[in-house]
């Protein structure tokens, strides 16, 4: 039925209304006050240029939870896809229960990355602390979270117990959508399972793999809640001769600057946030896409 | 096809009406009376507030105080900048110290001329006016259990320098089995607990203020200029040192707030570095014991004050038309009888007024009030340093030197950095 422009416009209004508000007026007057010495508060605002930006790149607070987001984003995409890639071929296969331990995977990602964060918090400092005194194991007395090499790994473990549960729902859609005769004739052809994983299996699903790759990319590079909670960026460590906190993330950096009050320098790491977030996702959907294949 | 637009155009009109009329509701809203609206961030004494504002409203025609509260683990700063943006600055609100001052100076009126200013030494001043209502008085000390070090045979008030504490602190940890006791002292410095505040800010504030005249802010004023006093601040170092050194490792480089407390409760610990804040959890954990306050004691020679300070003032805003029935409410608080039960009986708080008689419940604050009516405190002096210079800057030092407390050289180095930096 073809359908009329006016009805069109009518339906999406109320959608682009509300986009426009929420988020592409806020996000150039963000873009504005960046360049500006706004503190909130004060309406008179100055227009400043980019020397909130310039300031940044010395900052060695800054440019640690910079490199620090970066590392964690690379330990968390790997971890994560691994570990759900694995687990969608385990609740693809011809296991008994597999319905219950999708669930079971899956009810990780309804927990709150805030409770998520206590919760493993109190396991980490506490639980694995204790066993380690009473069992006398040297390496748990200290608590993971306490060190400074050890505390981003942590973060990247809980992170991908929680969120691994969802990238596989993803992947056994994709499983479960490529034709069984494709598997099955290379079965005939006397592929044993290794090679048609990797040779139909994983070829077939790259576009699982794109999504998948950009959700735990972009979810990682913003990742805040369960920071703040779990090790609400400590412990301190040395960097550039400096202390600093050794998991402060960039958006808790980005938060922490904000609730001191220094409002524009916390916008302007937000625009960096940005930009960064936008040119590697860029550069890995588009890497991505062309190992697509089509039906 | 026609009907469908006609429905969808009829829908959009019918919201497009509703939405005028509410619109059109609010505009049309109006009375004589005065309602004055106050913002604040003690969570914990919101009932008391609250009562005390319906009492107030009761009592006075033609005003009505409504107390909005937030606070706890909301982000008191972002609500209060949203309200102003959306242009409903309330009548009162509270700053915590001179950067927020700094925020909102446009919005805070002079309340030099109100009776209760030649009543309290805590009132917020600029320049020599007053601008700031002090909400109470809080303070700290070292506080101890004063069974334990009863039965190691410690005498509380010997514990006046910082030799004292260092033969204190040596006898508790060689006792450690026999008092039944993890370590002498429940110290927090942890960054991960969100304990940078004891540390960074209150423990770091005894060099900024201790043995000093109660309003004598020359060696901050000297930080703020970017310069530590070298001699002072090797011997609150050592002192820092002696509190890591003895402090239960867990709650010192993990710990929160409740496993710092919590563990002093339990008589796990002999000494608590903590305010009278702390009295409401240790009634709640069923707290029998005596507990006094030992002053912080770092310098060579003797030192006996506690640190008083006056942690958030009550702003008015002077571009509100209301602010006048909002100066007389906050009056009410410093000077009617009402106000004196509100604060110390319903609140809990130490009044900041000379002229209250009645006497807080808890033994850390009972002890403060003690203090603070025989004198030679000192002041406290953090809020005067840029916001987020605790958490951001000294904290991850302090909890760099808790890890390893030995490298005492490091830790001065780094305060020296840090503090040249505060000038630029």
């Amino acid at each position: 039925m073809k359908q009329s422009r006016l009805v069109n416009v009518l339906f999406v209004a109320p959608c682009v209304f509300a986009f426009t508000m929420v988020i592409i007026i806020p996000f150039f007057f963000g873009l504005y006050f960046s360049m500006t010495d706004w503190n909130g508060v004060n309406n008179a605002v100055n227009f400043v240029g980019f020397k909130n930006f310039q300031s940044l790149f010395s900052s060695p607070d800054f440019l640690y939870s910079f490199l620090i987001t970066i590392a964690y984003t690379i330990i968390n995409i790997v971890f994560v896809n691994i570990v759900s890639f694995s687990l969608s071929l385990m609740v693809t296969s011809k296991l008994r229960r597999r319905n219950f331990y999708r669930a079971g995977f899956f009810v990780p990602y309804l927990i709150g990355g805030i409770v998520l964060g206590y919760i493993w918090q109190f396991i980490l400092n506490n639980i694995l602390v204790d066993f380690g005194n009473i069992l006398s194991i040297k390496i748990l007395q200290t608590s993971f979270l306490s060190l400074p090499h050890t505390v981003i790994w942590t973060m990247a473990a809980v992170n991908t117990w929680q969120y691994a549960g969802y990238i596989m729902l993803i992947y056994v859609a994709s499983i479960q959508s490529i034709p069984a005769s494709l598997m099955e004739a290379a079965n005939v052809d006397g592929a044993n399972y290794i090679t048609r994983v990797f040779h139909i299996l994983i070829p077939m699903m790259a576009n699982a793999f794109t999504i998948s790759l950009f959700l735990t990319l972009t979810t990682s590079f913003k990742q805040f809640d369960m920071n703040l909670t779990l090790t609400n960026g400590g412990p301190a460590t040395r960097f550039l001769d400096v202390p600093v906190k050794a998991s402060q993330l960039l958006a808790m950096n980005i938060f922490n600057t904000a609730t001191a009050n220094r409002m524009a320098e916390a916008q302007a790491k937000a625009v960096v946030l940005f930009f960064v977030l936008l040119v590697i996702s860029l550069i890995q959907v588009s890497a991505n896409k062309k190992k697509e294949v089509e039906m | 096809m026609k009907k469908k637009l006609l429905k969808v155009l009829a829908i959009s009109l019918m919201f497009a009406t509703i939405s005028g009329l509410a619109f059109g509701a609010g505009t049309t809203e109006k009375s004589k009376d005065v309602t004055v609206n106050m913002f604040q961030l003690k969570v914990e004494i919101k009932d008391a507030i609250d009562g005390y504002a319906a009492k107030y409203s009761e009592a006075t025609p033609g005003v009505t105080v409504k107390v909005e509260t937030l606070g706890g683990g909301g982000d008191y700063g972002g609500a209060m900048k949203a309200k102003a943006q959306a242009g409903q600055m309330p009548d009162i609100f509270m700053i915590e110290g001179r950067g927020g001052y700094e925020i909102w100076k446009d919005y805070i009126a002079d309340l030099s001329n109100e009776p209760w200013t030649a009543d309290t030494d805590l009132a917020f001043t600029v320049d020599g006016k007053v601008v700031g209502f002090p909400v109470a008085i809080e303070g700290y000390g070292l506080a101890y259990n004063a069974e334990i070090l009863k039965k190691a045979g410690i005498d509380p008030a010997t514990l006046t320098t910082r030799a004292a504490y260092e033969k204190a602190f040596k006898l508790l940890d060689s006792k450690k089995a026999e008092l039944g006791i993890d370590a002498p002292v429940a110290m927090a410095a942890s960054v991960a607990g969100g304990m940078w505040w004891v540390a960074a800010q209150h423990n770091l504030a005894v060099y900024w203020g201790g043995g000093l005249d109660f309003n004598d802010t020359s060696i901050i004023e000297k930080a703020l200029n970017g310069k530590l006093d070298s001699e002072r601040f090797l011997q609150y170092t050592k002192y820092l040192q002696l509190l890591f050194k003895y402090a239960d490792k867990k709650i010192l480089l993990n710990g929160s707030y409740d496993d710092q407390v919590g563990s002093f409760a339990q008589g796990k610990t002999a000494f608590l570095h903590q305010g009278n804040w702390v009295d409401p959890n240790l009634a709640q954990l069923g707290v029998t014991f005596k507990i006094g306050y030992a002053p912080h004691a770092f310098l060579d020679v003797e030192e006996k004050g506690l640190y008083l300070f006056a942690p958030s003032w009550y702003c008015v805003n002077p571009k509100s038309p209301n602010a006048e029935a909002a100066k007389a409410f906050l009056t009410s608080i410093a000077t009617t009888p009402e106000g004196h039960d509100y604060m110390v009986n319903k609140a809990g708080m130490i009044p900041a007024f000379k002229s209250v008689t009645l006497k807080p419940s808890g033994q850390l604050s009972q002890a403060l009030m003690e203090a603070n009516a025989k004198g030679g405190n000192y002041g406290v002096f953090f809020g005067m340093l840029p916001d987020g210079a605790g958490q951001n800057i000294f904290g991850p030092i302090f909890d760099l030197f808790a890890q390893n407390p030995d490298n005492t050289d490091q830790f001065i180095a780094d305060m020296t950095k840090a503090v040249a930096n505060l000038a630029k």
